[in-house]
């Protein structure tokens, strides 16, 4: 079974061009230390929340406006409203900049020889343990920004019922397949 | 039958030529709410009309069930069921036998009459069973059972996996583990009630039907104060009369309508009991002659009055098994035993998702003292006998009786300002409530380690016990909520298969970090160590 699992493995990473450079850290991807998720991730994360709060402070521009100009309101409110926009938009923009590197402090993940555990959150802290003989099957997805910037996001899919599906954002995609190859290896004794 | 030569297996089988009247029979509950619609539309208009209509409402259904029958073909390969189904859409589904975890059988009093018997195929995924065969005869059912479990044992011996699941030839010996005498039928009905869920049922349909507006209006008219409420249904709520005179009285405007509200609540009660009656009357029905027995490896469930249900249990498909206890379960020295396996039920569309639930009710009612035996039968490779229950921080109760401060003030707040202040004295009662309630509900926490499992217990009203054995968990994962932190406190959460609802789940709050992060590393430790099988 392991003999005919082996010659597959150089296969995956011919797929991604220049992966082939990762290939050698391959076994020591279950080194069972701590690791912060790629920096990359900081910038998309960056991207993704600059463009939602874009959408939202120009969205509510529409209403806004056509509250100060159209509804009779007495004076203060209309002074007021604007100033409450501008507060807002601060408030999505610091977020938008601050929030991704706080949250990239507090991920990380730690594979060994027993499974995968994925540290999350930054207020209401998480983390998860999953074996590696509880893995149904795994996806390595990448959305577009994510091609952009060569990133992954491992998906494992687990018998449970609150963690069927447990996704981890923000891996090197080379890294992600790694892991995958890791988790979904270990299956093969257990089933 | 049961020696007939084994290349017989191949051969395509059928359903019962009455399959047509049952899987018809089947649809019946898709079509009471049309056909009451039609009765209710047409009412008005010619009898031959609503007679045309509903014979429109029968002909595909009658076309779905002749067509399954005609189509639908059996056989048993080596590995695995085949089923066939579809004249157009031709649907060929392979069940292998390892894959198979329940066969469950409903009988109805038709079935009984008619000899034969609807089979649910289930699997390990999905909600719903895999396959269902409307209906086939009792024998081919025996022919089934006996196929699948000896193909799934065959498996397994392939498989050099012997040591968990023991082969199950015929002659296993059963042990019969628990029987439900009458009277415990009686008290499961009365604490189960259940009969909300038939009156619920009942409203339902009336409201559905429009009935509702028709029956309610004609009794407000009649018995309504003041001549009735024309329009009721857009103007107050139902009973809103005494409720405004009620508020009335408490503002001080009028007197208090004391003979209607001691009325109302006469007729409350009375109907408190029906439902408890009626309750009693569906554990009759339901659960009559109740019976578990264990069969090497798997447990098997029989019971049903009308509707006679054999359900196997194989005992490694169990996932979490729950002990509750009710305020009435202690006062009769009674328990229930729950357990969930996983696939099957769960979302399912009503019937079957019923069956999979019952399935799931190991024992509906247990005495105390025969819990322990029965328990280790259930689950042998873990001991409870001996379990040390470990409490959790003490602190937590501090935090727990914040939380339900917050919530007697924020409850109590609108009625002190809206009323007068003898309603600070409802606030007393409020708080020295959740004081007490806290403390119990903290002291009743609880959590062990055991060989082979994990325990949870929580509730001092409604005690459960949750037991999640290792080989299991699919998940552990360790929470720190802001308050958690403040506190050096996080709590620990087991995640396994088929877990519906909060009630079934090990999560056991307002853990030492330390010992929270100890026990994490434990069970991911213990989980990692077991291979995972369905």
């Amino acid at each position: 079974m392991t003999a005919s699992e082996q010659p597959a493995q150089p296969i995956l990473p011919l797929l991604e061009e220049g992966a082939g450079e990762i290939t050698p850290p391959l076994p020591s991807i279950a080194d069972g230390v701590e690791h912060l998720l790629d920096p990359r991730h900081v910038t998309l994360s960056r991207i993704v929340r600059w463009l939602g709060a874009g959408a939202v402070s120009l969205g509510s521009l529409v209403p806004l406006g056509s509250i100060v100009f159209f509804a009779s309101i007495p004076g203060w409110v209309t002074g007021i409203l604007p100033l409450l926009w501008v507060v807002g938009t601060l408030g999505l923009a610091w977020s938008a900049h601050r929030w991704p590197v706080i949250e990239h402090r507090h991920a990380s993940y730690k594979v060994d020889d027993n499974g995968i555990q994925i540290r999350q959150g930054v207020v209401w802290r998480k983390e998860i343990n999953v074996p590696r003989s509880r893995v149904q099957h795994t996806d390595v997805s990448q959305g577009p920004l994510e091609r952009r910037f060569g990133l992954g996001t491992l998906v494992i899919y687990t018998a449970g019922t609150d963690h069927a599906k447990i996704e981890l954002h923000g891996l090197d995609h080379a890294t992600a397949l790694a892991i995958r190859d890791h988790l979904v290896h270990g299956e093969g004794d257990a089933v | 039958m049961p020696s007939e030569p084994a290349d017989s297996a191949v051969a395509d089988r059928r359903l019962h030529p009455l399959s047509i009247f049952f899987g018809f029979a089947a649809q019946i509950p898709k079509l009471v709410l049309p056909g009451v619609f039609v009765l209710f539309s047409a009412r008005s208009s010619q009898w031959a009309e609503w007679q045309l209509w509903a014979m429109l409402l029968l002909i595909p259904y009658t076309l779905v069930a002749v067509g399954r029958y005609i189509t639908l073909r059996y056989r048993y390969e080596p590995h695995e069921i085949v089923i066939r189904t579809g004249l157009l859409f031709r649907n060929e589904r392979h069940i292998p036998y390892s894959r198979i975890q329940n066969l469950d059988a409903v009988q109805n009093v038709l079935h009984r009459l008619a000899g034969v018997v609807e089979v649910r195929v289930e699997t390990g995924g999905g909600q719903k069973a895999e396959a269902t065969m409307r209906v086939l005869p009792v024998a081919a059912y025996e022919e089934m059972r006996r196929r699948v479990f000896a193909g799934k044992a065959a498996e397994a011996v392939a498989e050099g996996e012997a040591a968990e699941s023991v082969p199950v030839p015929a002659s296993t010996p059963e042990r019969t583990l628990l029987r439900m005498p009458l009277h415990d039928l009686l008290i499961c009905g009365f604490i189960e009630n259940r009969g909300i869920v038939i009156i619920g049922a009942g409203f339902g349909l009336l409201w559905e039907a429009g009935l509702m507006d028709r029956l309610m209006g004609r009794w407000l008219r009649v018995n309504g104060p003041g001549g009735g409420l024309p329009e009721w249904f857009g103007g107050d709520a139902p009973g809103g009369g005494l409720s405004a005179a009620v508020v009335k009285a408490f503002l001080g405007q009028g007197e208090l309508p004391l003979t209607r509200i001691a009325l109302a609540l006469t007729a409350f009660a009375g109907i408190l009991l029906l439902i408890r009656l009626l309750s009693m009357i569906w554990a009759l029905l339901r659960l009559y002659g109740f019976r578990i027995v264990r069969a090497g490896e798997d447990l098997r469930t029989e019971y049903g009055l009308l509707t006679r249900v054999v359900a196997t249990i194989p005992l490694r498909r169990i996932q979490t098994l729950t002990i509750r206890e009710g305020p009435l379960h202690q006062l009769f020295r009674r328990a229930a035993v729950r357990v969930e396996t996983a696939g099957g039920g769960g979302g399912g569309d009503g019937e079957e998702e019923s069956t999979a639930k019952q399935r799931e009710w190991l024992a509906p009612l247990i005495h105390r003292d025969a819990l322990p035996g029965f328990l280790r039968e259930v689950l042998p490779e873990a001991d409870l006998s001996t379990v040390e229950w470990r409490p959790v921080e003490p602190r937590a109760f501090r935090r727990h009786l914040k939380k339900s401060l917050i919530a007697d003030v924020l409850i109590a707040l609108p009625f002190v300002l809206m009323l007068k202040f003898w309603t600070l004295a409802l606030l007393a009662v409020f708080i020295a409530w959740s004081v007490v309630a806290a403390h119990l509900y903290v002291r009743h926490l609880g959590w062990a380690v055991i060989d082979g499992a994990v325990l949870f217990r929580s509730g001092w009203l409604w005690r459960r016990v949750s037991v999640a054995r290792f080989a299991k968990i699919q998940a552990v994962t360790i929470h720190e909520s802001p308050w958690d932190r403040r506190a050096a406190m996080a709590r620990v959460r087991v995640d396994t298969a088929g877990a519906r609802g909060e009630a079934q789940r090990v999560d056991i709050p307002y853990l030492a970090r330390d010992t929270a992060r100890a026990l994490y590393e434990l069970l991911s430790g213990q989980a990692a160590q077991t291979a995972f099988r369905w």
